[in-house]
Order: structure tokens, then C-alpha cells, then sequence
């Protein structure tokens, strides 16, 4: 292999495993908008139909299929009483940051932005990931904050899905494509149907369309399909990567869709994160203080669930739930998809924008408090 | 030195005979013709300080010589708390002489409003962000600029479209192009709100969200006014470039309009009554 493949081939695995290509586009469009504004938006108008609602679509499978392998034996989330702590510092997490959100935009005055408040539930997947494992590193508090974070997001998700319709509604024909979607899905699993393509092509892009007729957000259309693509055994954890002798479809979607789904959020980047950095009013806050209760919001509801008989992870202590809850006030990625999901083009949806870039300051955050508390890399 | 209540109330009563005097001072521009369409521009007005109670009667005091029936509330119209009694200190209160009057108020909401006042009735909103009226040749376009769905745009299209008068002229909150320093304009909202303006021949826009006034130079062929100042002021705060026409940030202030077939004239008042810009508009042509 020449040296300038090898670079290539370095860098591009680089970025998979640290999951650059969002914050690059990010980056991206930040320069772009702040100057070149008109071309910038015209493009943004022009990309936002095709990358949120077309293929961020791939990527919401990607999650999906983390989330179905979690519930195999060995996976995070077999066995409700392994999954129900996360899922509780998770309800928590979103119930501390909707009340943080409202009251400060109450407080602000900013009345107009109150019906963003589903933006306040994001915890970023990637983001929060790459943190953890830098202070952790191969450390149980890793699934434990995926798992709080997928929890968070997945009421997001539902409260995008059902309480904030997506253009015009046709519930009833929505309601019919989608039955006939699963059922589809559902007999090409009965037959064994070992290729992922047959489930992308006829119950995927049924339930495309049926979420878009249905006033539901489309990017979703995945997320009922790929639990039924047939999975391996066992999981090997949150985020990591397949076993090479693994040829399960669930695992060749993946391996397949890992790639353009990074192109997907390099675009996704681009399209989203261009806000002005000067003349945004104090909305822009509403966000970031939203993510600042969240970590209360997160220890408390732990503290509950723990009081109520359930127990924390092996190795993960009061100290390290402090500092995953401090990881977890990232809200970048999802909270940016929430906030275009539920708020119309303007200078709104620029502040909440705005408010999602800044959550990235909660890795300083969790950085700080992992060294105060001497937490997993500071331990030593 | 005076107590602090007798300060203000001398404050006041020089501000009252001031204006008195600069009412009867300044140049009374527009023509005040009987069968014109008049109306008042006023943005970022509800604080429920006193510059906004001296907008307010400033404003009565020019109703007397110029009888203006419509009054375009530029959003911001109620700022902070907006319960009822926000609402009589924040509008009905400081406007209660020109509601007295008979004077009808059409609102758009800005971005410290309560989207809950969509049906406050004197703004005559009807319930809707974005909605459309005409008075004689003149059509009034209030739009949503917090929040453009493809349904407004696409009611804005047809409506555009299918406007007969002479006259077409849209308010909202965000300017599409501004020299204000604090915020400047919201491009996001121009490159989906201007194509549609150029396309359907609108005349004249009317904004506020920068705390000043301002006049652009046309822009694509359209004017461009900022009225932000009608009871908030940022001094200063003009950035003046090469598509300002005319800029006043050293008080608040209110624009008075009177539409006489293809003639537009304008004329902006400041708080104490002194006027700080006027024109007229040709239909596509501007005559000073």
C-alpha cells in the first residue's frame, strides 16, 4: 500500500473512531455562514430536505441496531433490571432540563422560544461517547452513560415523533402504510431473508413515507424496520465494532452504512450548525442552561432508583455517576436534530442552534469534574 | 437636589412643553390628504416605561393634525411578563387616548412576545401569526418572522400573487437588511422571505428587532424601514454603511405613513416630537 493510502486509510479510521466528521461540518459551517450568509443559507435551504430527512435516516438505523443488539443476552440492555437504572437517570436527566429550559425562557422572556423545549431532552451520542472514553476509557460508566443517553434521546425522539407534527397530517393513511410496512418487514424475517437490502427498499421506504404522511419526523423511518433484520447472538457492547467473522444482515448493514452515514453527518454538520456568531438574542442560553440542570436531574433520579433497590454498575461509584451525569450535558448532534424537527426556519431556530454548539463546553465540564473528583484518567 | 418623584415630574413636564413646542416648531411634512390611507409604524414599544407613555402621547399629539385610523405594531409589542395587567400597563394604558380615537392596532409578534396574544383582540391578529388586509389601494402582509414554515411562505405566494391593490407593503419583526450594531439582519429569514418580495412587486417593509430607526437605500427595489425604538432605544447602536439612507438612534420613535395613490410619504418622529427623516415615494422612484 503507497504511504498516501496509508494516510488516507489512518486519518479516515481516525475520524471513525473519534466520529469527527460532525464536528468538522459543524466547523464548516460556522466559518461559511459567518461569511458568506446568503449563499450559506440558500445552500442550507436548499440541503436541509435531503440530508435531515432523507439521510439521517441510515443513521437512525445505526442507532437502532445498537439499541436491538442491546437487548440479545450479554447486550447493556438484556434484562430490565440492568437497563432500568440508566433509564431512570435518563427520565430524570430530561425531566431536570425541560423544567430548566421553561423556566428560563420564561424568565428571559423569551416566550416565543417555549415550544423548543423538546431540544432541551438531547444528550449526544457520539460527542458524550468520545468524552467518556477519554476519561474513562474501557470502563463500565461508558455503557451506563450510552445507555442514559439513548434513554434521554428516545423520549426525544417520541416527543418529535408524536407532539410535534411534521407538515401536513394524514394519520390515517400514515397509520395504514406503517402496518403494512412492519408486516413486511416481518415476513421477509419469517422467510429469512439474509440480504438487509429487500428490508431497506420495501418496508423502509414504506415507512418513509408513511412518517411523512403521518406528520411524523421521517428520519426515523429505520427505526421500526431494522429490529427486524435477523442479528447475531451476542452483543459486544455500545459502539463498538462487530466481530470480523460476524456475517449477520444486521452486522453488513452496518459495515455497510458506515461510511455514508459519516459523509451523512459531515453533511448534516454543514447543513445544521450555520448560525451567526454575533446578534442572537439571550434565547441562545435556553439550551446550555437546560444541559447544566441536566446532570442534577440525572444524580437525583440515580440516587432515587438506587434508594428503590436498583445498583449502579460494578466500578461505577457516586464520583463516577457525577462525572458520566457532568458528560452527559452534551446535547450537540441530537439537540441540533431536535431543534430543526420542531422549529420552523428563523432567528429562533438560530438561538437554539447556537444553544446546541454550546453544549460541547460540557466536555471542559465533565473533564474539570473527573479531575476534581479524581476520576478514571485523573485516578492515577 | 429634588426628591426623586418631584425630578420625575418635572422630567416630565419639561418633556410635555418640549414636545408641545416641537410639534409647533417642526416642519409638518406629509400632506394630510382627506381620502389617503394613514397609518403609524411603532416597533419594540411594550416596556411600560415612561418612553414608551411619551411615544404614545407624541403619537396623539400628531393624531390631531394627522388622523391616522391604523396603527402596524412591529413586534416586541409586549416585553417581559405578559399577564393581564401587563398587558393594560404594556399597550392599553399608553395607547388608551388613540384606542379612544378609534385607532386600530394590526400586530405581528417579535421574539419577546407570548404567542398566547395572537388572540389578544385589540391587535386584530385573529388568531394567526401571519395574516393579510387592505385598506383602499394599500395591502398589509403581517408575517411571522420567528418561525417560516413552508405554510406561510406559501400562503405568503398566493397571497402576493393574488393581491389586486397598488400597494403592497409587509411587516414583521426580523429586518432583512439592517445597519443596527446589536443585531444586524436575519439573512436566514431574507434569502426565503426577498424572492418572494421582488417576484410579487412588494413596495415597502417595515421591521423592527434593531432598537433604532433606520431608512435604507432600496434594496432590489424595494423599501426598507426599521422601527425598533417605540418605547426600547439602543444610542448609538447604527452602523452606518452604504445602504443607509437615514438612521436616528439617539431617542425613541415612531414613523407616520400617508399613501395618496402612487405617492408614499413618511415621516419620523422622535419621542419629544422633532422630526428625524421624511420622503415620499414614488411608486418604484423616491423624490426628497
Amino acid at each position: 500500500m503507497s504511504p498516501h493510502r496509508q494516510i488516507a486509510r489512518h486519518t479516515s479510521k481516525f475520524i471513525l473512531d473519534y466520529l469527527l466528521a460532525l464536528p468538522a461540518g459543524c466547523v464548516a459551517a460556522l466559518v461559511w455562514a459567518n461569511t458568506l450568509p446568503d449563499s450559506y443559507y440558500r445552500f442550507a435551504r436548499a440541503a436541509t430536505f435531503p440530508v435531515n430527512d432523507i439521510g439521517m435516516v441510515f443513521f437512525f438505523a445505526l442507532i437502532t441496531k445498537e439499541v436491538a443488539e442491546a437487548t440479545v443476552p450479554g447486550g447493556a440492555l438484556h434484562s430490565w433490571r440492568r437497563a432500568a437504572l440508566p433509564v431512570a437517570a435518563g427520565i430524570g436527566g430530561v425531566a431536570v432540563s425541560i423544567a430548566c429550559y421553561l423556566a428560563f425562557v420564561n424568565a428571559a422572556g423569551e416566550h416565543m422560544l417555549a415550544g423548543g423545549w423538546v431540544a432541551a431532552c438531547a444528550i449526544d451520542l457520539p460527542g458524550t461517547y468520545i468524552i467518556a472514553r477519554l476519561i474513562f476509557g474501557r470502563h463500565h460508566a461508558v455503557p451506563f452513560l450510552l445507555l442514559l443517553a439513548i434513554s434521554a434521546d428516545a423520549i426525544g425522539l417520541a416527543c418529535v415523533a408524536l407532539l410535534q407534527p411534521h407538515g401536513d397530517v394524514h394519520w390515517v393513511i400514515g397509520l395504514g402504510l406503517m402496518t403494512i410496512a412492519v408486516g413486511a418487514a416481518a415476513a421477509l424475517r419469517h422467510r429469512d431473508v439474509r440480504s438487509f437490502w429487500p428490508y431497506l427498499i420495501g418496508p423502509g421506504v414504506l415507512s418513509w413515507w408513511a412518517l411523512l404522511l403521518g406528520g411524523v419526523h421521517p428520519a426515523l423511518a429505520l427505526m421500526p424496520v431494522v429490529p427486524f433484520l435477523p442479528h447475531g447472538r451476542r452483543d459486544r457492547g455500545l459502539l463498538i465494532e462487530p466481530a470480523p467473522q460476524a456475517h449477520d444482515p444486521l452486522t453488513l448493514f452496518e459495515r455497510w452504512w458506515r461510511f455514508p452515514v459519516e459523509g451523512v453527518l459531515l453533511l448534516f454538520g454543514l447543513v445544521n450548525a450555520g448560525v451567526p456568531l454575533h446578534g442572537l438574542e439571550a434565547g441562545l442560553w435556553a439550551i446550555p442552561i437546560a444541559a447544566l440542570g441536566r446532570p442534577i436531574g440525572i444524580v437525583a433520579a440515580a440516587g432515587i432508583a438506587v434508594a428503590a433497590g436498583l445498583h449502579l454498575p460494578s466500578d461505577v461509584g457516586w464520583r463516577e455517576l457525577v462525572v458520566v451525569a457532568c458528560t452527559a450535558a452534551i446535547g450537540l448532534f441530537f439537540a441540533l436534530f431536535f431543534a430543526t424537527a420542531v422549529m420552523p426556519l428563523g432567528p429562533l431556530l438560530l438561538e437554539l442552534k447556537m444553544g446546541a454548539l454550546v453544549t460541547l463546553a460540557g466536555g471542559a465540564l465533565a473533564f474539570a469534574v473527573a479531575r476534581v473528583l479524581k476520576v478514571g484518567r485523573f485516578a492515577r | 437636589m429634588p426628591p426623586p418623584r418631584a425630578a420625575r415630574l418635572l422630567t416630565t413636564l419639561a418633556l410635555a412643553t418640549s414636545a408641545w413646542w416641537s410639534v409647533a416648531a417642526q416642519p409638518f411634512t406629509l400632506p394630510s390628504l382627506p381620502d389617503s390611507v394613514k397609518f403609524a409604524a411603532i416597533g419594540d414599544a411594550g416596556t411600560g416605561d415612561p418612553p414608551q407613555y411619551d411615544v404614545a402621547n407624541q403619537m396623539t399629539r400628531f393624531h390631531a393634525r394627522f388622523p391616522f385610523d391604523q396603527v402596524l405594531l412591529l413586534g416586541d409589542n409586549i416585553y417581559g411578563s405578559q399577564g393581564p395587567q401587563d398587558l393594560i400597563k404594556k399597550f392599553s394604558l399608553p395607547y388608551k387616548a388613540l384606542l379612544d380615537l378609534g385607532v386600530t392596532f394590526h400586530a405581528t409578534l417579535g421574539n419577546h412576545d407570548d404567542p398566547a396574544n395572537l388572540r389578544y383582540p385589540p391587535w386584530n391578529m385573529g388568531g394567526q401569526s401571519y395574516y393579510s388586509f387592505a385598506t383602499k389601494n394599500v395591502r398589509f402582509f403581517a408575517l411571522d418572522s420567528n418561525k417560516v414554515d413552508q405554510k406561510e411562505l406559501a400562503w405568503l405566494e398566493n397571497a402576493l400573487k393574488t393581491a389586486q391593490e397598488d400597494w403592497k407593503i409587509c411587516y414583521f419583526h426580523h429586518p432583512l437588511y439592517s445597519d443596527g450594531g446589536t443585531h444586524g439582519p436575519s439573512v436566514d429569514v431574507r434569502v426565503v422571505f426577498e424572492p418572494l418580495f421582488v417576484t410579487y412587486g412588494v413596495n415597502v417593509v417595515f421591521s423592527g428587532h434593531d432598537h433604532i430607526y433606520e431608512r435604507l437605500t432600496p434594496q432590489k427595489g424595494i423599501y426598507y424601514f426599521i422601527e425598533g425604538a417605540a418605547g426600547q432605544l439602543r444610542k448609538g447602536d447604527t452602523r452606518r454603511s452604504a445602504t443607509t439612507a437615514a438612521a436616528f438612534d439617539q431617542d425613541e420613535s415612531f414613523i407616520l405613513v400617508e399613501i395618496d395613490d402612487n405617492r408614499f410619504s413618511f415621516q419620523a418622529v422622535s419621542r419629544t416630537g422633532m422630526t428625524v427623516d421624511s420622503g415620499t415615494i414614488q411608486r418604484r422612484s423616491v423624490v426628497r
